[in-house]
């Protein structure tokens, strides 16, 4: 368990715990105001600057000497902030974990608040000019993002019931798409996305500049040495690199630091080769989320 | 490593409500490998905040363009220059 399972989760895992989903918080906190104000302009939160930086050529200004590491500092802050003074039309306080279909499934059947709906993804549309339906949203975001054409979807119903939502995810998860859910703002709960690497805007931050957007999930992928055939089919579908085919070996090995646990590798395994085991369990990647 | 790469937009052919609305065409956000550029409402038009029109690219995380020149390549109006 990571430090926001610690203060969010009432001791277990933070996304599994009702209080974070709750309506009371969203009015106590006033979040839909902030979320609006948020949604309005989400597209503009990588230009908007911090520190007076904006994010554009992000890698080279973390690389400067001083300046770099106070920017870094400053970005990490901002993202995991749980102050009284959190910016809307920044990504203050949002972020979020990967995580399995089956913790995917109970979330959406049981704890997200109603009402669900499903609209574009917004990562797609900024980084591709994409409109892919496939971003899950839930309790006081709903009414929030129905407010705004661009991302729902004409001639469809975009209020869906919960197992339309678990019905979606699947699919989803099954292209490939790995399932995260969403702090926004913390610790308030709104959000199972599908991503995709690198076009989810978390990802690219997390993956590509170190910043802690996105966590890794509460499991780590392991072939079973006996049952794998080296058939590759799971190598295409990991959007982090971490499973690898050795031709020598005839199977597939995987990169343990690389896995984010998403578990959609094992939709491609016809062997029953794959399983996901607690990150917890294995040693090195205690605490390493 | 490779040194900073600049790429640019011409914003008098592309975006903005000039020339090409990038919403439609997005061929630079699709031809790149990498995906250094985003799409977003042009900043400082306050013009309908709700269902915003003015909307252009930006080449954002310039670290990663591995100069292969593709957006310039597939840039309908020649908007898109690729410097080093």
């Amino acid at each position: 368990m990571c430090d926001w399972c610690t203060k969010h989760g009432d001791g277990g895992k933070w996304y599994m715990n009702a209080k974070n989903y709750s309506n009371e918080l969203a009015h106590r906190e006033n979040l839909e105001a902030y979320l609006t104000e948020q949604w309005r302009a989400f597209e503009q939160v990588y230009i908007r600057k911090i520190m007076g930086f904006s994010s554009v050529d992000l890698g080279h200004k973390l690389q400067m000497p001083i300046i770099g590491r106070l920017l870094r500092w400053n970005a990490e802050k901002m993202i995991h902030s749980e102050g009284k003074h959190r910016n809307p039309v920044r990504g203050d306080g949002h972020f979020g974990q990967v995580l399995p279909l089956e913790d995917a499934k109970l979330i959406l059947g049981n704890l997200a608040a109603e009402p669900i709906i499903e609209n574009y993804c917004m990562c797609r549309w900024m980084q591709r000019g994409i409109k892919e339906a496939c971003c899950i949203n839930f309790g006081v975001l709903s009414g929030v993002i129905e407010k705004l054409p661009r991302f729902i979807p004409p001639n469809s119903q975009h209020r869906i019931t919960r197992e339309e939502a678990i019905a979606r995810l699947e699919r989803n998860n099954r292209k490939g798409y790995v399932a995260s859910v969403w702090f926004q703002p913390v610790p308030y709960i709104n959000a199972i996305c599908s991503c995709e690497n690198p076009e989810c805007g978390g990802l690219r931050l997390r993956r590509d500049f170190g910043l802690m957007t996105v966590y890794k999930a509460e499991y780590v992928i392991e072939v079973d040495p006996e049952r794998c055939q080296g058939c590759k089919s799971c190598v295409a579908m990991c959007q982090f690199n971490a499973l690898r085919a050795v031709p020598s070996l005839g199977r597939v090995v995987v990169n343990l630091d690389e896995c984010f646990g998403c578990g959609t590798c094992r939709h491609a395994c016809r062997h029953g080769a794959l399983r996901l085991i607690p990150r917890e369990s294995v040693p090195g990647l205690r605490g390493r989320y | 490593m490779r040194g900073r790469t600049r790429v640019e937009i011409d914003y008098s052919k592309c975006g903005d409500g000039k020339g090409v609305d990038p919403r439609e065409c997005a061929k630079c956000l699709r031809a790149c490998d990498p995906a250094i550029f985003i799409l977003h409402q042009t900043p400082g038009v306050k013009l309908d905040p709700w269902d915003p029109q003015l909307w252009r690219v930006t080449p954002i995380w310039l670290s990663l363009c591995t100069r292969c020149m593709k957006c310039v390549g597939v840039c309908p109006v020649g908007a898109v220059s690729v410097r080093w």
